[in-house]
């Protein structure tokens, strides 16, 4: 590839991607999913193929391989058809569309995604002694090899900076058993994040797990003995000695290429972009580190430098690059989780900003904490410190999709909010609505705040449901949301068995992200598939009945569903005590492996 | 394993506990730190967690990976360690899903 653009000089590419980070790469995997017939270049001085960046700390302690790192199986450029060039893209011209690699060669292009990602900040530049060996940010596989080469003749490290990185970086070295010094500007951990209670809650922890917190305390020299670091003095006149100083102050996004782009590209703490991940020239795109995008909440501009966001942001960019439909998922509200230690840390959304308007619960039962900010029984920010995750990304599609929380609010504060049982009960509604047409007894006051539910958006998350879109439009004609009481499912919790049904109609494809059906050509001259994700329930009637473990075995309390198939057919599924489901002329075994191993409590019967 | 009433492509019913959505945006969060594998009592081959989400999201299944999901029986000890609250068992569960589509059963 280098030497065709040699020889050629100007070559060019419809799609040019500028850095392999996870945002590059997953836009240029993505890019050539959408088209598959494109030129995609990526652009990269990375001597390094896409790597796993937030395992890199698990690498630095020995918990994993190199190998193990790869966040793509290795030669997915090359199965993908994505040509890697190796060079530092220096300027862009953006009214000609071509972007000057070193040694001034011109590379053409369609379109330009700037994923240039971001570098570790490090200690100020006029900050004594900052140079010397021992000093270390930890950014690139680079650093953490680096330290990983260190720490086996390390007694005392230093770690300076508040934020989370720093407080991986504090639990990653007490794993190697290391005294580590943990140095905090502020008098809190992560003040943007997390409030006092929560905090100290972490700080205590780190305390306990044996490292020496100094909050309040900033270095202002780095001493050194014959050119390695011997020790720090910080702003409490204090001298620490150590062996090692890791610098975990932060990243700058890298937007260099701003300033050496011929029309003015938009920038502040990263260049700018809108959702659809457009700078402020025309075709070029940012995505990753580089790009700060909108807050939802906040309207701020700010780079969101996290996994997530990039896979994301990279899909997104993949998607306007080709002109594809942008994708549906937006980016919704920022999400943080990881682990410290014991100690599982999740932020949704902003918790502690919009104080003013918003109310405020907090727990701190069972050694862990939870605050929740909710505007009118909407949730806008959620923070839990605990010894269990919780489903943050259920969390997150709470927020984002502007769910009532007024019934599960109790559950979220305490911490056992079930997200499986939430949204597959959603799901409930959204199928039953689908199916039923209206023949219903009205809704009662029981499910009146059930109402207030985004009953179309449930739809949509539901993926595969929100294919038979017509269904959905004319039950929603007809106005008002029609819940059968017995799939009160908030009134009858002890009855439903929280299992989700999916019926799987011939065209599969719509079941795989990408298309891939493997029997599709049996199917072929499907018309529309029809898929109903159901909760099974218990009838009113039954209620003093057990609820067998079985799975099989509550037939008698399904009601009928109905189906309508793509060519306007009927499926009735109707269950009476000795009856085995029927479809389509074909028996569906109880004991057919797969899915009797989905929950360990329901045990399924052999030779039913 | 599979009785003989169960064909791939038919209009069988699946029990999933997390629709494909939900599954893919679980998979494009992880962060491969490996905690998942490392405490799966159940994988044998040495199975990186690149290859898994790949293969488990699309594209077709390599023998390792198969081998693993048949012996995968969904006691749930990926979910624990897994430092962004992701459920692997879901994920899991989707791969036999798809296994199951792509004959993998016969």
């Amino acid at each position: 590839m280098t030497r065709q653009v040699k020889i050629n000089n100007v070559d060019s590419a419809e799609i040019v991607i500028v850095g392999n980070g996870i945002a590059g790469l997953t836009a240029a995997v993505e890019a050539r999913k959408l088209a598959p017939d494109k030129r995609i270049v990526m652009i990269t001085d990375q001597n390094h193929p896409t790597i796993n960046t937030p395992s890199l700390k698990q690498f630095a302690i020995g918990k994993l391989t190199r190998e193990q790192l790869l966040a793509y199986p290795a030669g997915t450029e090359r199965t993908q058809r994505i040509h890697v060039i190796n060079a530092r893209v220096e300027e862009i011209q953006s009214q000609k569309k071509y972007v000057c690699l070193t040694g001034g060669r011109g590379f053409g292009y369609e379109s330009l995604l700037i994923a240039t990602g971001s570098v570790a900040t490090g200690l100020p530049q006029n900050l004594p002694g900052r140079d010397f060996d021992g000093v270390l940010t930890l950014h690139r596989l680079n650093d953490y090899l680096d330290m990983r080469r260190r720490l086996s003749e390390i007694e005392d490290a230093v770690v300076v900076g508040g934020g989370s990185h720093a407080i991986e970086t504090v639990v990653s070295l007490l794993y190697w058993g290391i005294r580590v010094h943990w140095l905090i500007r502020s008098d809190t951990f992560i003040p943007r994040m997390l409030d006092r209670p929560a905090s100290d809650m972490v700080l205590e922890r780190i305390r306990r797990a044996g490292a020496k917190v100094y909050t309040q305390t900033e270095v202002i020299g780095v001493v050194g003995r014959v050119g390695s670091v011997n020790g720090v003095v910080t702003n409490q006149h204090q001298f620490l000695p150590c062996q090692l100083v890791l610098v975990c102050t932060g990243t700058t996004p890298v937007t260099a290429l701003t300033t050496h782009c011929d029309l003015p590209m938009k920038s502040k703490r990263g260049i700018l972009v809108d959702d659809q991940l457009r700078t402020s020239v025309r075709n070029i795109y940012s995505a990753g580190d580089v790009a700060a995008l909108k807050d939802p909440q906040t309207g701020e501009y700010a780079p969101r430098a996290q996994w997530y966001a990039a896979v994301l942001q990279g899909r997104i960019a993949a998607a306007a690059m080709t002109g594809s439909a942008a994708s549906e998922e937006g980016f919704g509200v920022p999400w943080h989780a990881t682990r410290l230690g014991e100690l599982s840390m999740l932020t949704v959304g902003n918790p502690l900003q919009l104080h003013d308007t918003a109310t405020t619960l907090t727990d701190n039962s069972k050694g862990s904490y939870r605050r929740l900010s909710i505007v009118d029984d909407r949730l806008v920010g959620y923070l839990s410190l605990g010894p269990l995750q919780p489903d943050g990304l259920a969390i997150k599609r709470l927020i984002d999709d502007e769910h009532s929380i007024s019934h599960i609010k109790k559950a979220l504060l305490k911490g056992n909010f079930d997200a499986r049982k939430y949204f597959s009960h959603q799901r409930t509604y959204a199928a039953h609505q689908m199916v039923h047409t209206g023949t219903l007894p009205a809704t009662s006051a029981l499910e009146s705040s059930l109402k207030t539910q985004p009953l179309v958006r449930t739809l949509r998350e539901t993926g595969p449901l929100g294919v038979p879109e017509e269904a959905v439009t004319r039950s929603s004609v007809k106005g008002g949301v029609n819940t059968h009481p017995l799939y009160d499912t908030y009134a009858h919790d002890d009855l439903i068995q929280q299992k989700t049904l999916v019926f799987f109609e011939q065209n599969e494809s719509l079941f795989f992200e990408e298309g891939f059906a493997p029997d599709l050509a049996k199917h072929q001259g499907t018309v529309m598939p029809c898929v109903i994700e159901s909760t099974l329930v218990a009838l009113p009637s039954n209620t003093s009945q057990h609820t067998s473990g079985s799975l099989w075995s509550y037939s008698d309390k399904l009601p009928v569903v109905k189906a309508k198939t793509g060519n306007g057919q009927f499926i009735v599924f109707q269950r009476s005590e000795k009856e085995e489901i029927e479809h389509s002329q074909e028996k569906i075994h109880p004991s057919s492996s797969l899915w009797s191993y989905t929950d360990k409590h329901v045990a399924v019967k052999k030779g039913h | 394993m599979l009785k003989s009433g169960f064909k791939a492509g038919a209009n069988n019913i699946v029990m999933l506990h997390k629709t494909v959505p939900q599954v893919a945006q679980e998979l494009h969060a992880c962060i491969g730190c490996n905690e998942c594998l490392l405490a799966c009592p159940a994988v044998t081959d040495s199975i990186t967690i690149d290859v898994l989400n790949r293969e488990t999201l699309s594209g077709p299944i390599s023998v390792p990976v198969a081998r693993f999901a048949r012996s995968c029986y969904q006691c749930g000890a990926c979910v624990a360690p897994c430092p962004v609250g992701l459920h692997r068992d879901a994920m899991m569960m989707w791969l036999k899903v798809r296994m199951l589509r792509s004959g993998w059963g016969k």
